[in-house]
């Protein structure tokens, strides 16, 4: 992941733009025009964007279509994934533990409740 | 900020029923000692482990990369947090900064972890974990633990993910 990714969505207008981006491909005047602020404002927002690889630009005839480029978002997404599926295997993990620890003889003031249910070691 | 773009994920929750009793649980996730013995996941290994369990005490837990992860061997992830909850035996939460040892500038990741322990009857207990991420620093990457526990059906779910994130 690309510190320049995270500095081009530091602005809030470019943050808006990359919102707005996400119901579909639009032309800078349109950006421009949602935003309320001036085309050469949009380019120049649309121009950081671009340069950190989050939109490009495909030609329409006379107009210019600005699209949103997957790749780094998929990038933040499998940060997270793998945030969440470490999170997985430590939750198993603590089963297994807590599993450990029943199958140890307890304390008798430690002893569950459920006693007579459980596994015999 | 940047999880904003993704507000799905930006939450995670977890949850799970245990057989063991809610004291236990909680001591699980209290103590020390018990907590070492579960934190670090196959092929790593908690060689420091913190509790100050009062509100505004620290938690501190390091993990560290077995020979069995291969070139990320040595590897340590620290974790500092700060408790807001501690609700005996019911409720705990912490927000804490979790990082790869030697790039703490790029790597941390800030995240708030809300844990719920819900007395399920006949020596059982649900534990519901939200964990909220708040930021990802530019080069936090954990590509070590999704290449090492790409459990089968993690990735297909890692696949669904994906498909959902896709902004075309």
């Amino acid at each position: 992941m690309e510190a320049r990714t995270f500095s081009a969505l530091g602005e809030p207008s470019r943050l808006q733009i990359v919102e707005l981006l996400r119901d579909g491909p639009s032309p800078v005047g349109e950006i421009a025009e949602t935003l309320t602020i001036r085309q050469p404002q949009a380019s120049k927002h649309l121009r950081v964007l671009g340069d950190a690889g989050i939109v490009a630009v495909r030609p329409d005839g006379r107009r210019r279509i600005y699209h949103l480029e997957a790749a780094p978002f998929e990038e933040i997404g499998r940060w997270v994934d793998s945030f969440e599926r470490l999170w997985e295997a430590r939750l198993d993990s603590l089963d297994r533990f807590l599993g450990s620890l029943t199958e140890r003889p307890d304390p008798p003031d430690s002893a569950p409740d459920s006693a007579p249910d459980r596994r015999s070691p | 900020m940047i999880t904003q773009l993704f507000r799905k994920k930006k939450e995670l929750t977890f949850e799970r029923v245990y057989d063991a009793p809610r004291e236990t649980v909680w001591r699980a996730w209290t103590d020390p000692e018990m907590l070492r013995g579960w934190w670090g996941p196959d092929k790593t290994t908690v060689p420091l482990c913190e509790v100050d369990l009062r509100p505004g005490g620290t938690i501190s837990i390091v993990m560290e990369a077995t020979a069995d992860m291969g070139k990320y061997e040595g590897t340590r992830w620290p974790m500092v947090g700060t408790f807001t909850v501690i609700d005996e035996p019911e409720r705990l939460a912490y927000e804490a900064r979790s990082w790869t040892e030697g790039d703490e500038d790029g790597t941390t990741i800030r995240h708030e972890n809300r844990v719920t322990f819900t007395d399920e009857g006949a020596g059982r207990t649900r534990v519901h974990l939200l964990v909220t991420i708040t930021e990802i620093g530019p080069k936090a990457k954990m590509a070590a633990f999704g290449m090492k526990w790409g459990y089968k059906a993690q990735l297909d779910k890692l696949e669904e993910l994906l498909a959902e994130s896709r902004t075309d």
